[in-house]
């Protein structure tokens, strides 16, 4: 126990030292060195890795024309584009009206998609010869993944959506949780990017939640909505538009709450590191390095949070999305709340 | 100006959020100890409403990021 304490302690001087040499090896021409805050959280039009930078293709339309360069550089070379506060802009000032480029989060995008469908179609296979359905299921990988998939299955689609048409639903609650951990997972490795930190993405995700909620609505579904059963037609003036709009705030409240747990994790950890360059400034290089052993600890306790959140957040969107296909499913038995003259009206036994 | 804004604002979510968890945290370690049995469904259903809240208190602070670092959307 002493032995790991030690080497732990070792461990965090070497970093907070390594943070040291990198602050003052930096030689800084008559300007203070600038710590990008959102520039580490934004989208960007290369994929970093190991410190060098793949410059991905742009494809963009301006001007009501396409555009497709293999990267920004080329883009400038060709005389065609010139930047302006960091955007291309056509040299006669036609902006970029639609950018379909490809970028750093939508390749991580990709990765996600990639790991999730791998890991589901080994699984398949496996499964396919029978291991784990006539035998039980060997090695961990399997079991793992069994425990994950029976967990969603059991725990989310069974509990919250109607006892028979669940199993429509489960495959797209299985991937959409594999695919949201492994992007969320994938900003805890170096130069890694949480794709879930974009709101782009999770409106897109949070969307299709949407429009499966919204086609497999029963018939209850949008009697509630538009004709609420069981009050005074006047109240249905109000409540229409309430219904209404209650529709679309549940995918967006979804989309918001992924993107703002991801960017705030993100931040909280820039921030904590950028305490060491603030305690440099003000009580002197040597104080603010040696503070470092305090913040590098925080910010690799930070890190097991953000590793438990990465999966909390996956399961929360995974347990929202269900509730609300689960809700729009549903068929309600009127007969608990309602007045047999509405069961009349709303045709007996829906 | 948006800097005390963004800070206040900030705070006031915290306290927010704060209650409204902690309200959720204590009546579900009550109803956990009188019914231990039932403590599977009342921690999903504990997970569940503090999402809620979570996402609220969210929106809060998303607000005051960009009221901080002067976005005008």
């Amino acid at each position: 126990m002493i032995y790991l304490i030690r080497r732990t302690l070792i461990l965090l001087l070497f970093v907070s030292f390594t943070s040291f040499l990198t602050y003052a090896a930096d030689p800084v021409e008559g300007e203070e060195p600038v710590i990008d805050v959102m520039g580490k959280v934004v989208d960007h039009e290369y994929f970093e890795i190991f410190n060098t930078k793949i410059y991905l293709p742009r494809i963009f339309r301006a001007g009501g024309q396409w555009y497709v360069f293999s990267n920004t550089k080329s883009a400038l070379k060709s005389g065609e584009f010139e930047k302006v506060d960091g955007a291309l802009v056509r040299t006669d000032g036609e902006p970029i009206t639609l950018d379909m480029s490809i970028t750093s989060h939508l390749l991580y995008v990709w990765f996600g998609i990639l790991f999730a469908l791998c890991i589901t179609l080994w699984a398949s296979s496996r499964y396919k010869k029978g291991v784990g359905r006539t035998t039980e299921p060997k090695g961990i990988s399997l079991n793992l993944f069994e425990v994950f998939f029976v967990f969603i299955r059991d725990q989310i689609a069974k509990e919250y959506i109607d006892k028979k048409n669940y199993a429509k639903f489960v495959p797209y609650l299985f991937s959409v949780f594999m695919m949201i951990s492994f992007l969320n997972l994938f900003g805890l490795l170096p130069w890694g990017v949480s794709a879930t930190a974009d709101l782009t993405v999770t409106a897109t995700l949070a969307g299709i939640t949407f429009f499966i909620t919204q086609f497999n609505g029963s018939k209850d579904h949008w009697q509630h909505v538009f004709a609420f059963p069981g009050v005074h037609p006047l109240m249905r003036i109000i409540l229409t538009p309430v219904e209404i709009l209650g529709l679309f705030t549940k995918p967006f409240a979804l989309a918001i709450r992924l993107f703002a747990n991801m960017l705030s994790g993100k931040i909280l950890i820039i921030c904590i590191l950028g305490l060491i360059f603030i305690f440099a400034d003000i009580f002197g290089v040597v104080i603010g390095a040696s503070s470092g052993v305090v913040w590098v600890a925080l910010t690799s306790a930070l890190y097991i949070l953000k590793a438990f959140i990465a999966l909390l957040q996956a399961y929360i969107f995974t347990l929202l999305s269900a509730v609300f296909i689960g809700m729009a499913v549903e068929e309600h038995h009127h007969d608990d709340h309602h007045s047999p003259a509405e069961l009349d009206e709303a045709g007996a036994g829906v | 100006m948006g800097f005390l804004a963004a800070g206040l604002g900030a705070g006031i979510v915290a306290i927010g959020a704060g209650l409204g968890i902690g309200m959720i945290g204590k009546s579900a370690v009550e109803s956990i100890a009188r019914q231990p049995e039932a403590s599977g469904d009342i921690r999903g259903a504990m997970i569940l409403t503090a999402a809620f809240i979570e996402g609220v208190a969210l929106f809060g602070a998303i607000v005051c990021v960009l009221l901080a670092l002067n976005i005008t959307v």
